[in-house]
């Protein structure tokens, strides 16, 4: 049993179900949809945009960092192996699942709720909310590195001695992370439902 | 669910078959993302560079992706491969060269690695010890084409490319080496620096490139003179001692400086070689330019030896070197008699250095030292210093020189004439000097010396000799005026008119036919003759006894003085009292009345026979006379000698009263001796003709 399927019609803004023939919500005046018109566009809009963002900021460098007249350049990756190499094993491991392995799942979550809605999924709609929920909780710890990087030029700034800062990466991955979120929360997991609605079980 | 919640009418409208009409707005932020993306990749790929290989030997610190490329302290590219040559044995090098930058860079560039470098001038590249190093260049912008491979410098060229100045070389022959970078310094200003310093091809001579910076290069000349102010000099001379300390820099490192000491010099081009000389006054001695392309040969010719002169000793003019001895060479000369070997010396002379206006040329300073010759310059050997035997040439005017000529067209140069030197002469002079310094025994006559200051003052401080000097004034002023009379002088000159007369009246004797009465005449003339003589004989033994008194009273001791000084007087006294010294005038007076009375016989009576006879007799006479006459001046002269010794004597024992007394009675004695002949010469002097003719 849906709200669809009720006939009624939930404000996705303020959650007051109105009855179908409605525009717009009766409370907050937010335009009414059973199910977003523009569908699953927005999501691969977002999710293209992100993905093309996630291209430089793995290939530019990230953080610039000039210590005492030496200045060095470090990618994600290129971090992550700098810190292999110092035997920071901990912190590489946290970079590289914050910066590599969120930001690449999430695109492969997404893209698989996008996929799936249409046709027969190996996961259960319920096991897709679920996968759904996490990437939309997830999302927002993405942005570590580049609170990491916001900070570090922030406060290192001491001129000669040591100085960092940002790179075309750390704009590059924060806009990759801004944009998957939004393809996240484009996403509408009701339809999720249709599909399993469409298809009893 | 309640009834009446029915399902309404959907009002769904079904997605759009249509994805054109149907797209959503928010495709432009993928587009957009997509657009950025590929523009930044694109301004990438375009600003990426242009990409250049330098070959090192040592890359010590070169880094990939982290060594910059920098172009006057400002970062143009970034290293960016660190790898080897295919032989490896050089460092490749690949640089990521801004484009804006790259198209400069062409062949003249110089690549080198900057690390930090302490020396005495300086720390420099300090900024890398924390850093890191980095690449620096330096080229000249000539729009010469672009070019990617270079080989890079060990270290910093010691030349700015971009320096406006003269490169010029310095040639070291000997002594201490300059190191590179050394700085060169005009009357203290620093103008440029030295670079490495290298071998000369055979290897004899270290050469040295330096760079002289604008606007300092324009005094350079080629009179120009270096000289190296490394560290300092300690020198001891006849000035003293000498301490010459440059600035603390080229204390340490060393320094160079230059100065024009003379003008004349042409304008340097690049590359000129000087000489660096050991100090400055060395260059300032050595300003006879080696380098100078007017220099002129002229040659002279030694006739003495000139040993001690070699190729490169200075020749002066007017104690000035203007040139130097080239060689040295002997012929034999055949123009004479007895071969003799001749010294041709040849030398090159600087007319810059004679003082000739800028631009002399070489006619006008072969006319130069002609007109010197014709003013009588000549060459000569003289010694360079009191203490060696090295010689030198010097052109020295000569007064009242032998005429020479400057003998220009003369083989194999023009010839320069010679004068000997009294330069043996010298040599014993100074010998025997040395010797007789040696042979002085100093202390010796320190001590007579001393003795006799103190006799001198004894003799002096006596009364005596304070009041002798007044009275030895007087005696010898009246001694000297009886000597300096004119009769006594007029002596000799009268009885020369004296016997001239007899002659004239032998001569006229002859004419008359005087001559029966001769031989008697002559036999009495004889006898008057020989009177004469015996009486002049006495007086030289007077004098005679006399001066052995003197000599007595000389050697008598103090306290006999005054009985001999007496008996002296007495004595001399006596002797002029004796019957010779008195009767000497009335003697010669009998002889020449008796020559009269003959004369007068002759005259009157008619002796003419016999005239040969005769007149060598009376010729006989006459010199008879004549040698008799002749010891009157020796009469003088002895009494004049008694004067003197009485003086000595006088000046001997000083003011005793009665000596004096004696003396001046003796004098007296003299004096009227004297007279007697004075008054008889004036007798003959007023009339000779008297005695011969009795009128």
């Amino acid at each position: 049993m849906t709200a669809r399927r009720a006939g009624l019609v939930a404000c996705t803004t303020c959650c007051k179900v109105h009855h179908p023939g409605e525009a717009t919500c009766l409370r907050c005046g937010s335009p009414l949809h059973s199910r977003d018109p523009a569908g699953l566009q927005n999501v691969w809009a977002w999710w293209i945009a992100g993905l093309i963002m996630y291209i430089p900021a793995n290939i530019y460098p990230m953080l610039r960092t000039a210590s005492l007249g030496h200045e060095t350049q470090n990618t994600i990756i290129g971090g992550v192996f700098e810190l292999i190499a110092y035997n920071s094993y901990g912190v590489a491991l946290i970079v590289f699942i914050a910066s590599v392995i969120i930001p690449v799942g999430k695109f492969v979550a997404i893209a698989f709720l996008a996929l799936s809605i249409n046709r027969a999924s190996i996961l259960s709609a319920r096991a897709r909310l679920h996968l759904y929920e996490v990437v939309e909780f997830i999302g927002r710890w993405s942005m570590l590195d580049v609170f990491v990087v916001a900070i570090l030029s922030a406060l290192v700034q001491f001129e000669f001695v040591a100085n960092v800062h940002p790179g075309i990466a750390a704009v590059s991955f924060a806009l990759s992370v801004a944009f998957t979120m939004l393809s996240a929360q484009s996403f509408d997991p009701r339809l999720i439902w249709d599909t399993d609605e469409a298809d009893p079980t | 669910m309640s009834e009446d919640l029915k399902p309404a009418d959907m009002d769904v409208t079904p997605p759009s078959r249509s994805p054109w009409r149907n797209l959503s707005l928010v495709w432009v932020v993928p587009v957009l993302a997509l657009l950025i993306s590929l523009m930044v990749a694109w301004k990438a790929y375009s600003d990426r560079g242009v990409l250049i290989e330098i070959s090192f030997d040592n890359a010590a610190g070169v880094t990939a992706g982290e060594t910059t490329l920098r172009y006057r302290e400002v970062t143009i590219g970034t290293v960016e491969k660190v790898g080897f040559s295919d032989d490896l044995k050089t460092v490749e090098v690949a640089v990521r060269v801004q484009k804006e930058v790259a198209p400069f860079i062409n062949e003249t560039a110089q690549f080198w690695v900057v690390r930090p470098e302490v020396s005495a001038e300086g720390v420099s590249g300090l900024s890398t010890v924390l850093s890191g190093v980095y690449i620096d260049s330096s080229w000249e912008n000539t729009g010469a084409p672009a070019v990617d491979s270079f080989v890079g410098l060990e270290s910093r060229p010691l030349i700015d490319l971009n320096e406006k100045g003269t490169r010029i070389t310095l040639r070291v022959s000997g002594g201490k080496v300059i190191s590179g970078g050394v700085p060169i310094f005009y009357r203290g200003i620093r103008v440029g620096r030295t670079e490495t310093p290298r071998l000369n091809k055979a290897g004899s001579a270290v050469l040295i490139d330096a760079m002289i910076e604008a606007p300092y290069d324009k005094y350079l000349t080629t009179a120009t003179r270096f000289w190296d102010t490394s560290g300092f000099a300690v020198s001891l001379g006849a000035a003293g001692l000498k301490l010459d300390v440059g600035s603390f820099a080229t204390l340490i490192s060393g320094g160079v400086s230059f100065n024009t000491f003379f003008s004349g010099g042409a304008p340097v081009t690049p590359g000129q070689v000087y000489e660096l000389y050991n100090d400055e006054d060395t260059a300032r001695e050595n300003a006879f330019s080696r380098v100078s392309s007017r220099t002129l040969t002229v040659a002279t010719i030694f006739q003495e030896g000139v040993s001690g002169l070699s190729p490169g000793a200075a020749l002066n003019f007017k104690g000035l070197k203007i040139g130097e001895v080239d060689t040295l060479s002997a012929f034999v000369s055949d123009d004479s008699e007895t071969p003799q070997v001749n010294q041709l010396v040849t030398f090159k002379v600087d007319p810059d250095l004679m003082g000739l206006p800028e631009g002399a040329t070489t006619e006008e300073a072969l006319d130069f030292i002609g007109q010197a010759v014709k003013g009588g310059v000549r060459a000569r050997l003289n010694k360079a210093s009191l203490l060696t035997s090295s010689l030198i040439v010097e052109l020295v005017e000569i007064e009242n020189a032998a005429p020479a000529v400057f003998d220009r067209e003369a083989e194999p140069y023009p010839m320069i004439p010679s004068v000997e030197t009294d330069l043996p002469d010298l040599n014993a002079t100074m010998e025997g000097v040395m010797e007789r310094i040696n042979g002085l025994k100093i202390e010796e006559l320190i001590a007579r010396a001393t003795g006799m200051m103190a006799s001198i003052e004894a003799i002096a401080s006596s009364e005596k000799v304070r009041a002798a000097p007044g009275e030895i004034v007087g005696l010898i002023e009246d001694a000297r005026a009886l000597v300096a009379g004119e009769a006594m002088q007029a002596l000799p000159g009268d009885l020369r008119g004296v016997i001239e007369e007899l002659r004239g009246t032998i001569a006229k004797a002859n004419t008359e036919n005087l001559v029966e009465q001769l031989v008697a005449t002559l036999k009495r003339a004889e006898e008057a003759a020989d009177s004469l003589y015996t009486a002049a004989d006495d007086v030289p033994a007077v004098v005679a006894e006399l001066r052995q008194v003197a000599a007595k009273v000389a050697g008598l001791k103090a306290e006999e003085l005054l009985d001999a000084a007496t008996g002296l007087m007495n004595s001399a006294n006596a002797l002029i009292d004796t019957d010779g010294a008195r009767e000497l005038p009335p003697a010669l007076a009998s002889a020449l009345v008796e020559v009269r009375d003959l004369l007068g016989d002759l005259r009157e009576g008619e002796a003419v026979r016999n005239v040969n006879v005769a007149l060598s007799s009376a010729k006989d006479a006459a010199v008879s006379v004549e040698t008799a006459v002749a010891g009157l001046p020796g009469v003088v002269n002895r009494l004049e000698g008694i004067v003197t010794e009485a003086e000595a004597l006088i000046a001997t024992y000083g003011a005793r009263s009665d000596f004096n007394a004696e003396t001046l009675a003796m004098l007296r004695e003299v004096r009227t001796t004297a007279r007697s002949i004075a008054a008889l010469v004036r007798t003959l002097e007023r009339s000779p003709n008297s005695i011969l003719f009795g009128k």
